[in-house]
């Protein structure tokens, strides 16, 4: 009854973000044909309202579990500080590992929050949780940042895609797929695991560029009697799947590094991980809500500062280069870069010279969009064994993260006649991180 | 076939005078299923004052029951065959001839396994062929799946069922409610639900309660005899669950403690036994047998019977009498709930015959109705005025495909019916790769753009969709010269149906304009036929 008419179940009625977007849609159709263009950005009136309500995010995933007390919360001196020491950064009182100097000399932009606790140290449980804000529930999937992300950020009709992941790496890929949950295949996200250029985006030899706009134009038209009466969102959802493939496949020079200059592509680095940072901000300079990179082996149990030795300035670097490369181009305002992992790791060191899974205490960073730069929240203890104040879960972070993109956290989307928030009822985003 | 009808309306009309006496307010049974489907459906839209769409066309009705029962689309010869007969009796004979075919139990196993085991990483497709073609009744199929004989070969598949969720009984308990019993209680587990009164703790963890001593022991499911849940109240009270139904039933039992000391098993019934050991004596108690058992009693099983109503009737119509699937509550009535009960009456009556329930809704003239809604917005789907779209899953849409590339001339008119599903298992066992591209279905089903780009750019749905070899439909149109022809054939093969006057001259022209690269020019025909949205959908 009551719960009939608040919302009668049907798909058309619940959110609907082409309505939503309307105004910014109209304002930008102009030029939106082509989001490919990054150039785009020269129109001066229409680049400025983009900028202003285009939010996006990019989120660094530590797979493995970075250490917080070789990154973000050093405790040198203490029997659990290990044998790097801290440096001061560019905000007075600041400290953090002397493996980041790069970072040391920007905290301006970044906000640590040193006070998770998340209770799940093992990695298929950590990476749900980390990945949503929330675990699962028997009968229902939730979808994760990016999905969410996609939809809230994305565009309808879109050119370019919503939500780009790349992992490359094995360790612990299996365990954090992207997935939509209960929001369907739309807002899945682009996986890539081996190559730099998503699959299936490159036309096939054998079939000219114009027969293949020709047939899927022939697809289009006999489709559109079909549909004439049959109205739904699912037979629309496939016109429109169709109707995305041309843009999609002209955003594959987004993926493709060598479009940029050499000193830009010095600036991030020779590695892996940096090149794809580097079209990470490729992505999100197009108009891509959401891209993830995940960085992998940070699972150090053994060899645990050998591997941050060799980790974690490359981390720095990387990401002081992406900031850098954002605010150059007046996007960091609007884009949200995130880091983040399963857990962080025990500041009891182990035999084998290794750190081990650790939820109880441990660090995430968010800088740019939405968020008081130059600032920490929350602190650990004297030997990093449990959170001193200022405690926060996961619900509490994504809280955070939706709220500096502008999203209202407590939001509902509805599977069936269920209201679901984004984040659990009566969760607060931490205040004092957001701008 | 137009006088049996009437006088069975006639009939009808008398019985409905009738029983407008009767005890429970519902028309009386014994009755074929489809006059009943049609009474109820039709009253409540003249009550609104809707006119129902027309009767689909024959070419779409046997597309749509083809797909619906034997999970494929018709061969051109059988939709020429149905559309030419003028037997007054044609459409039952088709439902007979679908429901008598091996392809029937083939699909309704995949249907089934998908509703069963949706979720997990088994399947208990192999059994339920088995069960399904020996036309098992489903409160039998619930009771193999729920106690497994595992000493038995032929029933130890089934215990996949419960095996893929033995090690998380909270999983169990609300997968088990809501595929049998059309209800999630899962929310009941933190808190009474807030706006339905029904659903309490004490409901979920009594559920609960029939599962916890169920578990694992060196690859074998075993249960305990003695075991007791306990759970904190919002109010921060422990409280202990007793078995306890949906419908509030209680199962009085001196067993609810924790198992006296050396029968203890570990906590969360993680194998503790080696592989070899014998598998554990079944309880004298058995809590899951006892829940079994109540469900089906009279009084109690409201909750079985209607749960399978309402989901074959979903998978026929593609909406359910209540919708969602698994919330089947006083706050969420169905749409008619008479017809509900009805149909609910009629299948305890007749021992759970899910293949008397299937004939019954696919007779029935709103099942028959056509799919497209001509003036305005379209009546909510709960009037069942207009049949509703349904997106193929992933082994219909692989099917489909591999019947839609192939010569028609591969399955003739004259084929003995054995050779004739010979051939076609041998499209079925190709398809299971290609079924595993593609996303099942859910309610609010929205197709992905990877699926686009997988049609548009793969080299491997290319091979396998666009060769013009000499079993391929584009190698027989190759043969054709007269663009007509290659469009009739093309789109009878693949849509199913003759193309209408604009479509032959759109794609005659398509033709005649690449009339010097004849064969690219088909082939991408075929391709914009074969990712059409009519193509993707069942209408």
């Amino acid at each position: 009854m009551a719960l009939n008419r608040r919302f009668c179940g049907s798909p058309l009625h619940a959110v609907d973000r082409r309505a939503f977007l309307g105004t910014m849609a109209a304002g930008a159709a102009a030029f939106a044909a082509d989001m490919t263009q990054l150039n785009v950005l020269q129109h001066p009136l229409l680049a400025g309202e983009l900028k202003k309500q285009q939010k996006r995010c990019i989120l660094l995933w530590l797979a493995g579990g970075a250490s917080q007390l070789e990154t973000w919360d050093p405790k040198p001196g203490a029997t659990t500080g290990g044998p790097f020491r801290a440096i001061p950064t560019s905000v007075p009182g600041i400290h953090i590992s002397e493996l980041m100097p790069q970072m040391a000399k920007r905290m301006k932009h970044t906000c640590i929050i040193r006070s998770l606790n998340t209770r799940n140290g093992d990695h298929g449980g950590g990476a749900q949780l980390m990945m949503r804000g929330r675990r699962d529930e028997p009968n229902l999937k939730y979808p994760d940042l990016g999905a969410v992300l996609a939809r809230e950020l994305g565009r309808t009709d879109s050119q370019v895609p919503d939500y780009v992941s790349f992992y490359f790496a094995t360790e612990g890929r299996g365990m954090a797929p992207g997935t939509a949950g209960f929001l369907g295949s739309r807002y899945a996200p682009m996986e890539l695991y081996t190559g730099m250029i998503p699959e299936n985006i490159r036309r096939l030899e054998g079939i000219s560029d114009g027969d293949h706009k020709q047939r899927a134009a022939l697809r289009d038209l006999l489709s559109k009697e079909f549909v004439r009466g049959r109205a739904s969102h699912s037979l629309g959802s496939h016109g429109e799947a169709y109707q995305r493939v041309h843009g999609l496949m002209a955003s594959e020079k987004l993926f493709d590094v060598s479009q940029e200059s050499k000193k830009t592509r010095d600036m991030y680095g020779p590695t892996q991980f940096g090149e794809q940072v580097l079209v990470a901000r490729r992505l999100v300079e197009a108009g891509v809500p959401f891209v993830r990179v995940g960085r992998a082996w940070w699972d150090s149990h053994g060899q645990n500062f050998e591997t941050h030795q060799e980790l974690v300035p490359e981390l720095d670097h990387v990401m002081a280069a992406l900031l850098d490369d954002l605010q150059q181009r007046g996007l960091l305002e609007s884009t949200l870069v995130i880091t983040l992992a399963e857990f962080g790791r025990t500041p009891g060191i182990n035999p084998s010279l290794g750190r081990d899974h650790f939820a109880t205490a441990w660090s995430s960073t968010l800088s740019g969009c939405g968020v008081k730069g130059g600032s920490v929240y929350g602190k650990t203890d004297a030997k990093g064994e449990r959170v001193a104040e200022g405690e926060v879960g996961a619900a509490e972070l994504f809280a955070t993260i939706y709220r500096a993109l502008g999203i209202n956290h407590q939001k509902n989307y509805y599977v069936g006649s269920r209201p679901v928030p984004l984040t659990e009822p009566g969760t607060k985003a931490i205040k004092a991180v957001l701008a | 076939m137009r006088t049996l009808p009437s006088i069975l309306s006639l009939a009808a009309a008398l019985f409905m005078a009738e029983s407008l006496a009767a005890a429970d307010g519902l028309l009386p049974p014994n009755q074929p299923i489809e006059q009943v489907v049609d009474q109820y459906l039709d009253a409540r839209l003249k009550e609104e004052g809707i006119t129902p769409a027309g009767p689909a066309d024959d070419t779409n009705f046997i597309r749509r029951l083809t797909l619906d029962l034997a999970g494929r689309i018709p061969t051109v010869e059988e939709t020429k065959a149905f559309v030419a007969s003028t037997k007054p009796g044609k459409r039952l004979e088709l439902v007979e001839r679908l429901m008598n075919s091996p392809a029937f139990v083939r699909h309704q196993a995949t249907e089934f396994d998908v509703m069963l085991m949706n979720g997990t990483r088994a399947s208990v497709r192999a059994y339920l062929l088995t069960a399904l073609a020996e036309k098992r009744s489903w409160d039998r199929i619930y009771r193999e799946l729920m106690l497994p004989d595992e000493q038995d070969a032929k029933q130890k598949p089934a215990s996949e069922f419960l095996r893929q969720r033995v090690r998380d009984l909270d999983k169990l308990t609300a997968e088990v409610s809501s595929i049998f019993f059309g209800v999630n209680v899962s929310c009941a587990r933190c808190h009474d639900h807030p706006l339905v009164h029904d659903w309490k703790q004490d409901h979920f963890f009594g559920m609960k309660s029939f599962f916890s001593r169920t578990y694992e022991s060196g690859g074998h499911l075993a249960e305990r005899e003695f075991g007791v849940v306990k759970f904190k109240t919002t109010k921060g009270v422990e409280r202990q669950a007793r078995l306890m139904f949906l419908t509030g039933k209680v199962i009085e039992t001196a067993t609810l403690k924790e198992p006296p000391g050396g029968e203890k098993k570990s906590k969360k019934g993680r194998k503790d036994g080696s592989k070899n050991a014998p598998p554990p004596a079944p309880p004298q108690f058995s809590a899951r047998t006892q829940l079994v058992n109540l469900s089906l009693e009279p009084g109690q099983r409201d909750f079985f019977a209607r749960s399978i109503v309402n989901r074959l009737w979903h998978r026929l119509f593609g909406y359910g009498l209540v919708m969602p699937l698994d919330q089947m509550h006083s706050e969420n009535p169905p749409s008619h709930p008479d017809l509900l009960d009805w149909l609910a009456r009629d299948m305890v009556e007749h021992h759970y015959d899910i293949r008397r329930l299937i004939h019954g809704l696919v007779l029935s003239r709103a099942y028959a109705r056509d799919s497209r809604w001509e003036k305005g917005d379209a009546p909510r789907a709960s009037l069942f005025a207009v049949a509703r779209v349904k997106p193929l899953t992933p082994m219909q849409l692989a099917v489909a495909l591999r019947l839609a590339v192939n010569d028609p001339n591969g399955l003739p008119a004259n084929l003995k019916p054995e050779e004739f599903d010979k051939r076609l298992q041998g499209l079925e066992s190709g398809a299971g790769g290609m079924a595993r591209l593609f996303e099942q279905p859910g309610d609010d089903f929205q197709v992905g753009v990877s699926e686009a780009l997988l049609f548009s750019n793969s080299d491997r749905i290319r091979k396998e969709l666009l060769s013009d070899g000499g079993d391929r439909l584009l190698g027989r149109l190759k043969q054709l010269k007269n663009p007509d022809e290659i469009v009739d054939l093309a789109m009878r093969t693949i849509l199913s149906r003759p193309p209408h006057d604009e479509e032959r001259k759109l794609l005659g022209d398509y033709l005649k304009q690449r009339a010097d690269r004849a064969a690219e020019a088909q082939r991408q025909l075929v391709w914009a036929l074969l990712t059409s949205t009519e193509f993707r959908f069942n209408y």
